[in-house]
Order: structure tokens, then C-alpha cells, then sequence
């Protein structure tokens, strides 16, 4: 069963049968997460660095931003009996359109805030596909954690990160 | 590889109607008339029932069920309803599985429909005139990927391997593996089709807004709202973002950062209707 996580969106799960699965990452940035003892997965869709540009849309879906959405990932995460010091994390999407150098350079924004975030909790990354010209799909099992990567125009390859 | 070949399959497109060409020509000229265009549609039952549909659909929130092409008008403007008329008619072309660009059933389609949208929010944003024509040749400017889907399967890891190794765009490697590229197609199909010569130089350059005359900036729109549908990703294919950033173009638009991050914000919030019209757009 797949569970779809759109853009500016986040989903959790520990149904083993679960999929989950997020589209065409081009300057977004998709985080996956998975506590293999606790079978617990979960995945973030963002499209934009700082939930500061507008306070009231970041409230309505924190997902949308990189800065509330990454905690509320976590959050939710622990609530399905997931351990930080167990967890596997991936960060994938954060592409740029080539000569993109100006400050609208969302993917290069996008994939900083994460990683400042990362740095000051603590957070070791296991996997990361970032940068570049190329749209990206991932999905994860949450049965067994195992994910798939798919570049635009390759065939999804399985991403060794357990 | 044969361009004459690859020319002469825009004959395998759906050719567009009489009533779709009026439309065009209408909306090109900068001082159309309102009823000129509703007498037209009023005769095409066909138009006239998915363009009511279209503005009944969440995406324009109208409170009151518009019946008729004159109450459309009133309530949406008549840019607007015109880019309606051209949407709804275009689809069809579009809405097919092109997997020579890794894009599966419709998603050309969103795509084009969603860099429309966000052209036609940024242009009524800088109060552009000739909205309506601004919004069609969006819709179209990919319909050379249409026509070259076909060779593209074949072709494309002689592309993929141009755009990684001599860092192409991936135009200019469609272009040099293909003998065109299809934004060059493109404009072709819409001069087969006689429409507007703007309309023609916005498809032929838009990964190339740096033909655009210094005063125009129906380019510069077009061409930034691509960039933002990359950046988004919303039925982006195989050619992912590997396109050229033209920042001095998009500087004549005098965006601010936070007005562009805002335009995606707002996209965002109205991705659920713009499927809903994604669908029901492009039916006949």
C-alpha cells in the first residue's frame, strides 16, 4: 500500500505494509526517516527554506517549510515509538537549474537549512542525494526500511543506508 | 536522424478547430472585443459546456453557479475566460503518457497547466495587458516534447550522456543529438497552425528569454514561471532542471526573492483545485 506524501506535505507510519512514497523532489527537499527496531518510517515533502515568509501559511501547513517542518517529522516520529538514537536519515531533492546563483536559488536554500538544523540537534545523516539538474523520487518501506531512489530518466535503484 | 521526418509528424497532432483559431486571433490583438469572443463560443456547444465547467471548479471559489458564457465573462474577465476556452481545447494533445520524457499519463498536461497559472498570477502581479495570450502560448510552449516524444525514446541516453558529460542544457542536447529541439518544433507546430507570430516567438525561445526585445516581458514571465514549475517539480520529466538560469531576464521583472518564494507559497495552497482543473480541462 502506498501512502503518497505530496509536496509541502508529511507523512508517518508503522503499518508494516506501508509504502511510503514522495514525487518528483526538484528543489524541494524530501527527508526520510526510519527506526528499524521500532519498524517506524516517515517522510517530508518541503518546498521552501524559512516558515518566517509568511507566519499565518506556516501555521495552516508547517510542511511547507523546511524550519517547522523538519521537527514536526521527528516529533510525530517519537510518537509512533521511534528513537533518535536509532534513526536512519536521508535527504534527497535540493536541485538547481543550471547558473542558478542569485539569492531565488531554492534548492542551495532549501538543502542549507537542513542541514544547520541537523548540525545543531545532533543529527547524523546515513544517505543523501542533493544538488544537481535532476528530479527525484524515493519511496520507503516500512516494514523492512528498505528504499528505493528514482532519478529522472533512470530506472529507482535500492539505496544501501541501513 | 531526420528532420524532415521529425517536422512533418506535427501532421500527427490533434489539429485545432476553426473556432480555437478565431479565439487566437482574437486574443492577440491587444484591443478585443468582449462579445466578439462570446459569440464565437456561444455556437460551440461542446466548448461552451467544459468552459462552464472549468469556471464552476473550486479553483476561481465563485460562490454563484455561472451558466452561461456572458455571466463568465462578467464574473472572471474575459482574459481570463479566453485562456479557459484555449485550455480547454488543448489538452488533448497533451494529456497522453510521453515516455520518452519519463512523463506518465497527464503529466505534461499538470505541467503545462500549472506554468500557465503561475505565468498568468506573475503577469496580472506586473498588471501585463494580452493576459489571455500570455496564458495560451504557456500552455503550448511544450508541445514540440509532444511530437518529439516518439524519437526521444530512442534518443535519450545519447542526450542524458551530452547533458553529463559536456554539460549541455538539455535543449542544446536535444538539439544537437536530434537535429532540433522542442522548443524550435514547437513554434513550428503553432505557425502550422497560424497562430500569432508573438505567440510563435514566446514558444520558439522560451528556454531563451534573452531574444526577448528589451521592452517585452511576456518572455520573462513565461520563462521565470517555467523555472518555478522546475523548481517545484509539479510533472517535471526527464530533462529535469538542466535548463539555463538567466537572472538578468528575470531581474527586468524586478521580483523580489520573497515575492517569488510567496508565488510558490501561494501555488501551493491552490495545488487540490488546480488538479480538479487539471482534469476536467483538455476533455474535448
Amino acid at each position: 500500500m502506498n501512502i503518497i506524501v505530496g509536496v509541502g506535505d508529511m507523512k508517518v507510519s508503522n503499518n508494516p505494509e506501508a509504502v511510503l512514497a514522495t514525487y518528483s523532489l526538484g528543489s524541494c527537499i524530501g527527508i526520510a526517516i526510519y527506526d528499524p527496531v521500532a519498524k517506524v518510517g516517515g517522510l517530508l515533502h518541503y518546498m521552501l527554506p524559512e516558515s518566517s515568509l509568511d507566519a499565518v501559511k506556516a501555521k495552516k501547513n508547517p510542511y511547507m517549510f523546511g524550519d517547522s517542518g523538519i521537527p514536526l517529522l521527528f516529533k510525530s516520529s517519537y510518537k509512533l515509538g521511534a528513537k533518535k538514537n536509532r534513526m536512519k536519515v536521508m535527504v534527497l531533492g535540493g536541485a538547481q537549474i543550471l547558473d542558478q546563483n542569485g539569492l531565488f536559488n531554492i534548492g542551495k536554500r532549501n538543502h542549507t537549512i537542513v542541514r544547520k538544523m541537523f548540525w545543531k540537534n545532533n543529527v547524523m545523516l546515513d544517505y543523501e542525494a542533493v544538488g544537481g539538474t535532476v528530479n527525484r523520487t524515493i519511496k520507503l518501506s516500512v516494514d523492512s526500511g528498505e528504499a528505493w531512489l528514482k532519478v529522472s530518466g533512470e530506472s529507482a535503484k535500492q539505496i544501501s543506508w541501513m | 536522424m531526420d528532420v524532415e521526418k521529425i517536422i512533418n509528424d506535427i501532421n500527427s497532432l490533434e489539429p485545432v478547430s476553426q473556432v480555437e483559431n478565431k479565439v487566437m486571433e482574437i486574443i492577440s490583438e491587444p484591443d478585443s472585443s468582449i462579445n466578439e469572443i462570446v459569440n464565437i463560443i456561444k455556437y460551440d456547444q461542446a466548448m461552451t459546456a467544459n468552459l462552464l465547467r472549468i469556471c464552476n471548479s473550486a479553483l476561481f471559489g465563485l460562490t454563484k453557479e455561472i451558466v452561461s458564457i456572458k455571466q463568465a465573462v462578467a464574473y472572471l474577465g474575459i482574459d481570463k475566460v479566453a485562456s479557459l476556452v484555449m485550455m480547454g481545447k488543448h489538452g488533448k494533445n497533451f494529456k497522453k503518457d510521453h515516455s520518452g520524457y519519463d512523463l506518465e499519463d497527464g503529466a505534461l498536461w499538470r505541467y503545462s497547466v500549472s506554468s500557465a497559472l503561475i505565468a498568468q498570477d506573475l503577469a496580472e502581479k506586473r498588471q501585463l495587458e494580452n493576459v489571455a495570450m500570455l496564458f495560451t502560448s504557456a500552455i503550448l510552449k511544450d508541445i514540440g516534447k509532444v511530437v518529439l516524444n516518439t524519437y526521444m525514446q530512442d534518443a535519450f541516453n545519447q542526450v542524458k550522456a551530452k547533458v553529463q558529460n559536456e554539460s549541455l542544457t538539455f535543449i542544446e542536447a536535444e538539439k544537437a543529438v536530434l537535429g532540433i529541439d522542442h522548443a524550435e518544433l514547437g513554434a513550428m507546430v503553432a505557425e502550422t497552425w497560424n497562430f500569432n507570430q508573438a505567440t510563435v516567438d514566446i514558444i520558439k525561445h522560451h528556454h531563451n528569454p534573452d531574444q526577448a526585445s528589451k521592452d517585452d516581458l511576456a518572455l520573462p514571465i513565461i520563462y521565470l514561471a517555467d523555472s518555478i514549475c522546475m523548481m517545484i517539480g509539479i510533472g517535471v520529466g526527464a530533462d529535469g532542471l538542466a535548463y539555463r538560469y538567466h537572472q538578468d531576464i528575470v531581474d527586468r521583472l524586478n521580483f523580489s526573492d520573497i515575492d517569488l518564494q510567496l508565488t510558490i507559497a501561494e501555488f501551493w495552497e491552490k495545488l487540490k483545485n488546480i488538479e480538479e482543473l487539471v482534469q476536467l480541462s483538455g476533455g474535448n
